[in-house]
């Protein structure tokens, strides 16, 4: 490889970042337009997280851990829950279901003839700012469950925590993109926001609560462990190195997949393969 | 133009075969599929060869399922040709290739590309990203569409606040920003009125003019043909049946021309000239006579009555088109996709 082609991957990158933020920026824009969104949302997102608190608070009640977790640790996986539900809900499910839609109205086609990669267009094109007021909730309740937390929290578990959650969001986008290729050959696509909102629930709670076979489950094929309570992990000082690595290592094969996944869904839809 | 440059658009032998599931309608069918499907290949376009010059128009005309859209999906990258040769501006559309993908434009008039919810504005916006065309270039590129189109007030209000008519001059806009040397246009004015289809055409017909750009387009509206193409390629069951003139197509496939004969002394039974398609009773009538006698007729006419006028006219285009298919076998079970 050489210093040419670095530079043009290099360029390449800086464009697409380009683009996503123009695309940002655009929706922006337009839920500026939609005020009175904000209010319903910031509502809805009130009431879940007081819901869920109030379980929290029954459950520790009656115990002192779940599963080895104190009542504050468990409030930075719901923290955690919040926020990476948040950005599922703003950027992953909007982008997803705008997919499904232009694959079932023909439209899809007009994506195919830009001159960028259709990936990242169909990946970046909606944005959900009102939806993004769970980010800045699940934040918040982060920062206060690491507050009560009776232990100092070092720079290196906040940037462990950061790394998992940005590798979380990747697991969670690629896991949601290979869910919507493949729901094309399989079945009917209209019920998959709900059934991911359905299996996403289990994400409030760190797996290891969960038994054996579910808790595999939730690690690899319903990836919430690496989504949710790895970073939560990290933030608590229960992940090593290596936990990070891994996590790291199944984002980077499961983005791969679905690198592989669009351009065999591409080759099926012009009918290369036919 | 073009000299002894290459075709803009160069196709040779294409061919495009879908493979159909096929079953028998009945829950008996429908069981037994789930089991064994049984499959057919449809040839949706069997050998099609055209050429299109840089800055020429070309009508690409056929009756539904004629391949039209199947053609320009595969001129457009969005589906691989069976077998054949395709070259639009020298690339090879299936590649995709961004160099190629900057340089054409698609424009499908029963979908749209405009994002619903936001004004058409911010869907440029998106595609000066995509596309990468500088700041100055992008806004003039933007103020001129938008000042031919007459759409200056439109861009701001979100999509679906639009008339059918606004979208479209929208949506061509937005699919224009970029300056394509060619254009895919499928049905551009389909279930538009007819004032804004006139814009559009005349939009068309100056963007052609102003940028050399070479056009293909579709359309049932023989009135958009007739003011913007010198050419079209007719296809009928995936095969070329007429590449020609639009006024040759007139000549080769009209059989019969209308003479229509005003007489002073008024009503008066012709019958014996021709086919009377129309008899007004102020003595206008018009008579449907095969082309080779029109003149000899005319002539009679003239001969026998007193005449005040007499004109000899083609049938309307419509009425050709329709000719050149009944001129073929029924097509079997056409496909598109």
């Amino acid at each position: 490889m050489g210093a040419a082609s670095r530079r043009d991957a290099q360029a390449r990158d800086l464009r697409a970042l380009g683009l996503v933020a123009t695309f940002l920026r655009v929706g922006v824009q337009t839920e500026l337009q939609y005020r009175a969104n904000v209010v319903f949302s910031a509502l809805q997102s009130l009431v879940a997280v007081a819901t869920s608190l109030a379980v929290l608070g029954l459950v520790f009640s009656h115990t002192d851990s779940l599963g080895g977790w104190s009542g504050n640790e468990l409030l930075v996986v719901m923290g955690v829950y919040v926020l990476m539900g948040g950005v599922i809900r703003s950027v992953v499910q909007p982008n997803m279901q705008q997919l499904m839609a232009d694959v079932q109205h023909g439209t899809l086609d007009f994506v195919l003839t830009k001159p960028a990669d259709g990936q990242l267009l169909v990946s970046a094109r909606r944005f959900q700012l009102w939806q993004a007021v769970d980010v800045v909730l699940g934040a918040v309740l982060v920062v206060v469950a690491v507050v009560r937390l009776d232990r100092p929290v070092g720079v290196g578990a906040v940037l462990g925590f950061l790394a998992a959650l940005g590798l979380g969001a990747v697991t969670i986008y690629s896991f949601w993109l290979l869910l919507t290729i493949g729901a094309f050959w399989i079945v009917r696509v209209d019920s998959l926001v709900d059934l991911f909102d359905g299996m996403y629930q289990a994400g409030r709670w760190p797996v290891s609560v969960y038994p054996g076979w579910l808790r595999i489950g939730f690690t690899f094929l319903v990836p919430l462990a690496f989504a949710i309570t790895v970073p939560a992990q990290a933030l608590t000082g229960r992940a090593s190195g290596w936990l990070l690595l891994g996590a790291a290592a199944f984002t980077a094969v499961l983005f791969t997949l679905t690198r592989a996944l669009w351009r065999v869904g591409l080759r099926h839809y012009s009918g290369a393969s036919a | 133009m073009g000299g002894d440059r290459a075709p803009a658009i160069r196709v040779r032998e294409l061919r495009r075969t879908f493979r159909v599931a096929e079953r028998e309608a009945g829950l008996a069918a429908s069981v037994r599929s789930l089991v064994r499907r049984t499959h057919r290949d449809v040839e949706a376009v069997a050998g099609v060869s055209f050429d299109v010059a840089h800055g020429e128009v070309v009508g690409f005309l056929g009756a539904n399922g004629a391949g039209k859209t199947t053609t320009l999906k595969m001129l457009s990258g969005l589906l691989h040709p069976t077998s054949g040769e395709v070259a639009v501006l020298g690339c090879t559309p299936a590649r995709r290739e961004r160099e190629f993908l900057r340089q054409i434009t698609l424009v499908m008039g029963n979908r749209n590309q405009l994002q619903w919810d936001i004004p058409a504005a911010d869907s440029f916006e998106m595609n000066r990203a995509i596309y990468r065309i500088p700041d100055a270039e992008f806004r003039r590129n933007r103020d001129e569409l938008v000042e031919l189109l007459e759409i200056g007030d439109l861009v701001r209000k979100p999509v679906r606040n639009l008339s059918l008519g606004e979208r479209m001059k929208a949506e061509t806009a937005a699919a224009l920003l970029h300056r394509p040397q060619v254009l895919f246009l499928d049905e551009p004015t389909i279930g538009l009125d007819v004032t804004a289809q006139k814009r559009i055409r005349a939009f068309l017909a100056e963007y052609n003019r102003r940028t050399g750009a070479s056009i293909l387009m579709t359309s049932h509206y023989m009135a958009d043909v007739q003011a913007l193409c010198s050419r079209v390629v007719v296809i009928d069951a995936g095969q070329v049946l007429y590449d020609g003139g639009l006024r040759a197509l007139t000549t080769r496939f009209a059989a019969h021309q209308t003479i229509t004969v005003g007489l002073p002394e008024g009503a008066v039974d012709l019958s014996g000239y021709g086919e009377v398609v129309e008899s007004t009773p102020d003595g206008r009538t018009s008579l449907r006579v095969p082309k080779a006698q029109a003149s000899a007729v005319a002539a009679r006419l003239l001969a026998a009555h007193r005449v005040s006028d007499l004109t000899i006219e083609d049938p309307p285009i419509e009425d050709v088109i329709e000719q050149v298919f009944a001129s073929r076998p029924a097509p079997t079970a056409p496909v598109t996709r």
